[in-house]
């Protein structure tokens, strides 16, 4: 059985959210275990007031926490019994099979770099997240896309653009059992030699890689229609692109809302397509994702959003328990391991 | 010869894995054959340890809420699942039907406590008792206060105020005060343990004070009658090891379980430490040992500050408990907002 590792003292929402979050999830059927890490106290506080099943959740110790605002480089260096550092640790040593946390971002990137260790043949980690599409993949009919790296790092060069397309195109076939992942690079136009230096020689490079299926440069408008199935990016853009489809998503919810108050005539006709109405808002909820990987590491981290409630970082927990069941590591180090080789 | 010591259960949802939540299901159960009725994980196996701890010399009662009519199917099942009981009430669901009590099907307190007080004055007055329920109805609320009303800690006119509360029937009532009335002052439960087969939040029985321990399976409950020295720690060794190999469980489920029943103070690292080396002794794999010993000796989790032990205001807590009731059912009817 899968187990793990959530650090219950990160994101906006505080301990309380997280250990409901981990105690709802260890009373799901066949559910991952989960370890707890933080101050044990606080947790064994929310836990007595919650519904929990005690076969499939644990606690560890951890006295220090990193703040949201915290410098990630000097709260590393100078909290060490930090839960981050702690849960991270504690995956690296087997205790735990990946770990989960809504933390700060910049502290979690580097507290898995201190614990786990760089898949041969990575040469940046990336930030991966999914967004929903109108186009479905794979074997399972998904309706997402994954697009990395959305945060772990600022700005790259074509060698980690590559990286990142393989190690994409390993999560999707492995999470999303697509097994010929389109790979696009973003960029700001069709043409090969379209955007900065660094996405025109990742482009020549990927052209050439027998082991992925690339389609090519991909503009943002090509993005919701799901033309491809990975997207590849520097970790700035990435992140404005996710946020920004977060907000698309967010308002046009608040827009039906309105609309919902405003008129009988439109409530009607909303409550009329409630069943489509409902069926956007699940699919366009950043909550249901769970959460986004980070991916070119011997172990797996999921950071959940900061402002992850209840219902996202349980889905985080899944998300995570099924990558690391499933062998998504050793799928990324073998797709890793055959660019090597095609090269 | 000492006296023996009693041990009463509940049956579904404590014993037997039952569902009754819906119509439908309480149906299939009515029909259910012996052999097709599923047990909670280790709870056969931990009442046969039970009885073999004390070379036979306990006496082992059921007192359910299922109809009488079930009487020769829920014999049978016992006796498949080798399980030797000295009595065994069930409730006249008929008889309440035809009178029309209705109220009475599913009213708890005027059922279990004179069930209860009646099995009483039959034990011999040395008896100790550990009982056994769940958390789906109002076990914990009707043991706690049995327990209090033999001490005498809580009087006939609390008493008559839960009575008041619960709904009883006069005659229920009548017989609550009598039975009551003829028993001596006698202090003789040791233990409640809960069977958390919904997954109550654990705190909501803090109230009932540290007697009653709230479990979410077996191997704990097993852990707190190692504590109390009801059982052995091969016993204990014995229940962990059918649990992984019948019922799915793990050792790191069981090591969970463990931690968790230290974290709640429900057994102190003093009886965790004596388990290991008492299970060493016997045997029992040294990694396994290992594991449980280093979640001990580790201290990874610190004791909870002790449950108070003051006595509960039984009537408030009884309106307490029938409003969550009411809540809980108000909410599970309610329909999800869509947008």
């Amino acid at each position: 059985m899968v187990t793990i590792a959530l650090d219950a003292m990160g994101g906006d929402r505080g301990v309380e959210t997280a250990v409901r979050a981990a105690a709802s999830v260890s009373l799901q059927k066949n559910g991952p275990a989960v370890l707890l890490v933080g101050d044990r106290a606080r947790i064994e506080a929310v836990l007595q007031r919650s519904r929990y099943d005690a076969a499939q959740l644990s606690i560890h110790h951890a006295p220090q926490v990193i703040g949201m605002d915290e410098s990630p480089r000097e709260a590393i260096e100078g909290k060490p019994e930090a839960s981050l550092l702690v849960g991270a640790r504690l995956v690296a040593e087997g205790a735990a099979d990946a770990l989960v946390s809504a933390g700060n971002t910049g502290a979690a990137v580097l507290a898995c770099a201190r614990h786990f260790r760089k898949l041969p043949g990575v040469p940046r980690t990336a930030l991966a997240a999914v967004f929903p599409t109108e186009q479905r993949r794979g074997e399972k009919d998904d309706p997402f896309s994954l697009v990395l790296d959305v945060g772990a790092t600022q700005h790259t060069d074509a060698d980690a653009l590559v990286g990142f397309a393989h190690m994409g195109a390993a999560y999707a076939a492995r999470i999303s059992k697509n097994p010929k992942p389109r790979v696009a690079l973003l960029s700001n136009g069709a043409e090969p030699y379209k955007g900065p230096a660094e996405v025109v020689e990742a482009h020549r490079r990927l052209q050439a890689d027998p082991c992925l299926h690339f389609v090519g440069n991909v503009e943002g408008v090509d993005l919701p229609k799901g033309v491809a199935d990975v997207i590849v990016t520097e970790g700035y853009t990435g992140n404005v692109l996710l946020k920004t489809l977060e907000g698309i998503s967010e308002t046009a919810l608040n827009v039906a809302r309105y609309a919902y108050r405003s008129r009988l005539a439109w409530r009607i006709g909303l409550w009329m397509m409630r069943g489509g109405v409902m069926q956007l808002k699940q699919l366009t909820d950043w909550r249901q994702y769970g959460g986004a990987p980070i991916l070119g590491f011997d172990h797996l981290f999921i950071k959940a959003h900061g402002r992850s409630n209840e219902r996202a970082i349980a889905n985080a927990i899944k998300v995570a328990a099924k990558a690391a069941g499933s062998g998504l590591c050793r799928e990324i180090e073998a797709q890793l391991a055959g660019k090597t080789e095609a090269a | 010869m000492s006296a023996p010591h009693i041990y009463r259960w509940d049956l579904d949802k404590t014993y037997l894995q039952t569902d009754f939540d819906s119509f439908g299901a309480l149906l299939r159960t009515a029909f259910q054959k012996p052999a097709d009725k599923t047990n909670v994980p280790g709870s056969a196996e931990l009442l046969r340890e039970l009885r073999v701890a004390s070379a036979g010399h306990v006496l082992i009662y059921f007192v359910s809420g299922s109809p009488r009519q079930m009487r020769n199917v829920l014999a049978e099942k016992l006796r498949l699942d080798g399980i030797h009981f000295d009595g065994f009430i069930l409730k006249d669901n008929l008889g309440n039907l035809l009178k029309g009590r209705f109220r009475a099907l599913r009213e708890q307190v005027g059922y279990k406590l004179p069930a209860l007080l009646e099995a009483r004055a039959e034990a011999p007055v040395e008896a100790e008792e550990t009982l056994f329920g769940d958390d789906a109805e109002r076990d914990a609320f009707v043991y706690s206060l049995y327990a209090d009303l033999l001490a005498r800690r809580v009087g006939r006119d609390v008493l008559a105020q839960v009575l008041d509360v619960a709904g009883v029937y006069p005659d229920s009532r009548a017989l609550v005060m009598d039975t009551l009335l003829a028993l001596p002052r006698q202090d003789p439960v040791r233990r409640i343990l809960i069977h958390l087969d919904r997954k109550s939040p654990p705190v909501h029985f803090d109230v009932y004070g540290p007697r009653l321990v709230p479990v979410h399976n077996y191997f704990q409950a097993a852990l707190v009658l190692y504590e109390d020295g009801r059982l052995q720690a091969e016993a204990v060794g014995r229940l962990g090891s059918v649990l992984i190999e019948r019922y799915q469980f793990t050792l790191p489920m069981l090591l969970r379980s463990f931690q968790d029943v230290l974290r709640r103070g429900a057994m102190s690292y003093e009886a965790a430490g004596r388990l290991g080396e008492q299970a060493r002794g016997l045997g029992i794999r040294g990694d396994v040992i290992d594991l449980f010993a280093r979640e001990a000796d580790e201290r990874n989790v610190s004791l909870p500050p002790a449950r108070p032990s003051e006595l509960p205001d039984y009537p408030a807590l009884l309106r307490r408990e029938l409003e969550r009731h009411r809540i809980e059912k108000l909410r599970r009817k309610q329909r999800r907002g869509w947008l």
